[in-house]
């Protein structure tokens, strides 16, 4: 039975007035992107609606784009420009009002790092300045009749907002966007009475407050984002210098302070990945706020702790809490605490996965942790709610990394009978070895809430088993295993002989059965001890590359990184690059970037520039390459190579399975499926997204491949707007 | 050829729970049902053994216990034993390892097994005594802890490793028949398969009551009984702070308060 939440969490659960409204708790989902924004109405109003079911007190869009001239196309926002965007977007609020929750509205203009590739408009900013951010992208400096037509930008967003049902209207200062703009002196080179003095750089924003809190104060509360403190010292915003002023100055015009760090260009410094920062990293600069403020002051900083967020509000740091990574990795985080349940809680790992969709630009949010994020329209997956079985078979699932866990938990959740089989000791696969490198502990997370819930389910179901530690099964043991259908889950391994993703076959001269050619798996287990000299050939441009050379050159390695592909390059789209790389720096590592490796021999390897010499491309016949050969090699040496070019399905056991299909009757065995990395190797959360999928739809005929989901997208024979026409109208 | 493996159904503990009212257990609302890890072994010691023999040897089960510890005795008959003996009484609620074993003893008589192997102790209680007394009212040979075993079925004595202190291994021949109580990690227990959940549902359990077995209530009452059982007061830990000599002063006086001066 849930027992009642302890009485030290009683402060989460506090009502709060904000304005005209009241809060009827501490848990404020900060605005987050998901892929959404206001063109795809069902799914934002699914995804926002369920975090309402889940508890939380207040839940915004992401960033809204308040006019045409603040379009992040092809990154995703939501708009408020028209009454086509107000009817989608109610949709939103009407569903988080069901759940006595208030809906908010982050009211975003960009400046130039909108770079306006959808609606082809020039923003406008406090001074003409190329965008750190998106650095092709020039802004147009604003006069006064410009600043005042921006300012009705704000306010015909903030009536257009009330109408959509909002009672948050968020002016947004945060990430460097507009009013913060403004009132740093890094964007702001104004020598009018809206740039130099304090007073005179905090104009723009205050004004605005002042007018949309004119607009729709009495019916919505005014909040305001402000990135309190730019991180470059004096060249910006500093949180004891102009930031507490701003905050004394505005501080009748907001009902709610929502307070961050940093800018939009690292804005890892405010989505801070747990390989760096830990929860509550922000305080140091938030806490200076409510010292200065009469408001509600709400601040993020991936709070996943209940003991944590209490403990900030006790101390008077903050008075909400906000989240946005936790709200996505589990949905109904206000509703376990409320209830004792922190053992259910599905924490935030904090790997900013969610963040790289959004960074890549247009792809739907996805959580490593929560496989149905992003999925609660299109697929109907409700985060804590499942279809019960529309069978008894029972099913064995082979293989207990990310992708057999999360299949195994969703169909016991859902009444089947499951074996969960894996030769470790340890549910996890190989996130058991992947939590053991430098500053990725919280990634285990992942497996710790698969490990307490099969705990409990194989409790529950009566029959179903975790079956650890014992000898690999082999195709004979499944075949009598007795199981109704088999899910085959077992991962994949890095491979040993240099097999890659620019030649797509091994490197001459490299095998990971000599001393001192080592896998990442070698590494990690430490079976074999590298040298002084190591150098990693990385052709994968994820995680691994640069954690190994992290993890040996902190032992006092000296660490060579032969580069093909971008090092680290998808630690961008997750905020992580910047900090990786000066970690590196530090650490002395030497990058040896667009080089790739032609062949190894005992002790150095010949490296190329992967670009080589033949730049003019012309046919000469067939078996001669219509470039000249590159000509320019360099021999590098090394003690211990380190193998971190590509990945390969651990799936043996799969094909042989399905080689002897014409003994699956004779033994009952309805259906042998492959998922995860054993399918083809891919990220965490997509590994635990084949899992969870197919356990939703393991009852279809063949639950190898997905369902259709229900897409979103325009019509053809409908106008967007109410009054619209869809037809062509050419105006000639 | 048969091997009589004793198994028991044992309490795990919740991380939290709350004692019976009568104060002499935990309340069995605070626990969950499980065969004893230990028993776990000792099944696969008699599977492994009937395996080797080219299945020469019946495995039997027998568990003393109500309804519940049915799941414990399928458990054990899932992984492939042929069958078991489930022997209940109301009279047993509140026995001992000796008048279990008693109950055990007329089980070996009713069955004339060639080995009967039990866990080396019961995870909940750990008295590691049934075997003993088992062996002691069969007058058959014991040993404890044994963490080796070589035996095959016709065999007239068994060779057996034990475990004994500062890391000494024991060596020992025994005439079979014999009780022995078998250790953690002598083998590798299987798990269940379904094929093996779903067959031990249909397996044959004779379920017995002392009457079955010339047994009486008066003849199993036991001669110990637990009085009671709590937690005890954990000492408390104490951060000393100050200046040295306050430090200094502060130890003197916890020292004198533990030596009840």
């Amino acid at each position: 039975m849930a027992s009642k939440r302890p009485a030290k969490y009683d402060i989460l659960f506090e009502p709060i007035q904000v304005g005209p409204k009241v809060m009827k708790n501490r848990f404020h989902q900060s605005p987050h992107c998901i892929g959404a924004g206001s063109d795809k109405p069902g799914f934002q109003a699914a995804h926002r609606g369920v975090k309402a079911e889940g508890g939380w007190g207040a839940i915004n869009t992401e960033y809204c784009s308040i006019h045409p001239e603040s379009d992040d196309t092809h990154r995703v926002s939501a708009r408020i420009w028209d009454e086509g965007d107000v009817r989608n977007l109610r949709a939103m609020t009407d569903e988080i009002h069901k759940y006595g929750s208030l809906a908010g509205v982050e009211m975003w203009y960009g400046s130039s790092h909108a770079p306006c590739m959808e609606t082809r408009c020039t923003p406008r900013g406090a001074s003409q300045y190329a965008s750190e951010f998106e650095t092709l992208t020039y802004c147009h400096e604003m006069d006064h009749d410009d600043i005042r037509q921006v300012q009705q930008y704000y306010v015909d967003a903030a009536l257009r907002s009330r109408d959509a049902g909002f009672d948050i209207v968020n002016v947004y200062g945060g990430h460097a966007y507009l009013p913060v703009q403004f009132l740093s002196p890094y964007h702001n080179k104004r020598t009018d009475n809206y740039g130099g003095s304090f007073e005179n750089r905090a104009r723009f924003w205050v004004e605005t407050l002042e007018q949309v809190k004119n607009a729709v104060g009495n019916d919505c509360a005014i909040a305001s984002r402000f990135a309190i403190d730019s991180l470059y010292g004096t060249a910006g915003v500093e949180v004891e210098v102009d930031g507490i002023k701003f905050i004394q100055l505005a501080d009748d015009l907001v009902d709610i302070w929502d307070i961050k760090i940093g800018d939009i260009a690292e804005w890892g410094e405010d989505a801070g990945p747990s390989r760096f920062y830990r929860q509550g990293h922000q305080i140091p600069w938030q806490k200076f706020v409510k010292q200065h403020s009469k408001k509600a002051v709400l601040g993020v900083g991936r709070f996943t702790d209940a003991e944590k967020m209490a403990e900030v509000i006790r101390n008077g740091e903050l008075d909400i809490i906000s989240c946005a990574r936790p709200s996505i990795s589990d949905p109904f985080l206000p509703q376990k605490i409320e209830e004792g349940r922190i053992d259910d809680v599905r924490t935030c790992i904090g790997c900013n996965v969610c963040i790289s969709r959004w960074e890549i630009g247009g792809p739907p949010m996805i959580c490593t942790q929560n496989a149905t994020a992003g999925e609660e329209y299109r697929r109907g997956w409700h985060p804590e709610k499942f279809e019960p079985a529309k069978s008894d078979d029972t099913i064995l699932v082979v293989g207990a990394g990310p992708s057999g866990t999360e299949a195994a938990r969703v169909l016991m959740e859902r009444g089947y009978v499951v074996h969960l089989a894996d030769s470790a000791e340890k549910v996890g696969g190989h996130i058991n070895a992947v939590a053991t490198l430098p500053g990725l502990g919280e990634w285990g997370y992942h497996r710790d809430y698969r490990e307490v819930q099969l705990d409990k389910l194989v409790k529950k179901n009566r029959d179903s088993q975790l079956a650890l530690g014992g000898k690999p099964l082999t195709a004979d043991d499944v075949l009598t295993y007795g199981a109704d259908k088999v899910i085959i889950a077992t991962g994949s391994s890095w491979s040993g002989d240099g097999t890659n993703s620019l030649s797509h076959d091994p490197v001459p001269g490299v095998d990971a059965a000599k001393p001192n050619h080592l896998t990442p798996e070698q590494v990690i287990a430490g079976s074999k001890e590298p040298g002084k000299r190591v150098t990693i050939l990385n052709a994968d441009p994820y995680f691994m590359g640069p954690s190994l050379a992290e993890l040996l050159a902190s032992r006092g390695h000296e660490v060579t990184v032969i580069d093909g592909v971008g090092f680290g390059n998808y630690m961008h789209f997750t905020l992580e690059a910047p900090n990786m790389h000066r970690r590196l720096h530090e650490l002395h590592v030497n990058v040896i970037g667009d080089t790739w490796v032609s062949k190894v021999e005992d002790g150095r390897v010949q490296i190329y520039n992967i670009w080589g010499d033949g730049s003019r491309r012309e046919y000469r016949g067939p078996g001669v390459i219509p470039r000249e050969e590159n000509r320019t090699y360099e021999w590098h040496d090394y003690d211990t190579l380190v193998l971190v070019t590509g990945r390969t399905s651990n799936d043996d056991l799969f094909r042989e399975l399905k080689a002897r299909r014409d003994e699956f009757t004779k033994n009952d065995i309805k259906g042998v499926y492959v998922i995860g990395d054993a399918w083809a190797p891919k990220l965490m959360a997509d590994a635990t997204f084949d899992g969870h999928r197919i356990a939703r739809e393991i009852e279809e005929a063949n639950p190898q491949l997905p369902i259709a989901y229900k897409r979103e997208a325009s019509v053809w024979g409908a106008a967007y707007l109410p009054d619209g026409e869809f037809r062509q109208e050419w105006r000639v | 050829m048969k091997i009589l493996v004793a198994v028991k159904q044992v309490s795990v503990l919740d991380d939290e729970f709350e004692m019976r009212d009568d104060g002499r257990d935990v309340d069995e609302d605070f626990f969950e049902k499980d065969l004893n890890e230990f028993d776990h072994f000792a099944v696969e010691e008699a599977l492994l053994i009937k395996e080797a023999s080219g299945g020469e040897a019946e495995v039997v089960i027998v568990t003393v216990g109500d309804d519940d510890a049915d799941d414990a005795l399928r458990t054990a008959l899932a992984k492939g034993a042929e069958r078991g003996v489930r022997v209940w009484d109301d009279s047993l609620v509140d026995a001992d390892s000796v008048t279990i074993a008693k109950v055990l003893a007329k089980v070996v008589e009713r069955e004339d097994p060639d080995m009967v192997f039990t866990g080396a102790q019961s995870v909940d209680f750990g008295h590691a005594a049934t075997g003993m007394a088992l062996a002691g009212l069969l007058g058959w040979p014991h040993a404890a802890v044994v963490s080796k075993l070589d035996f095959k079925p016709g065999d007239e004595n068994a060779t057996i490793h034990r475990e004994l202190e500062g890391g000494l291994e024991e060596i020992m021949s025994v005439t079979c028949p014999a009780v022995l109580s078998i250790q953690l990690g002598i083998n590798q227990p299987r798990y269940a398969s379904l094929r093996g959940i779903r067959q031990a549902r249909q397996k044959p359990v004779d379920e017995l009551d002392l009457s079955d077995l010339g047994l009486s209530a008066e003849t199993v009452k036991a001669a110990s009984r637990v009085r009671r059982m709590y937690a005890p007061e954990r000492g408390q830990a104490e951060i000393i702070e100050g200046s040295v000599a306050e430090q200094a002063a502060r130890l003197a006086e916890i020292v004198k308060e533990l030596r009840g001066a």
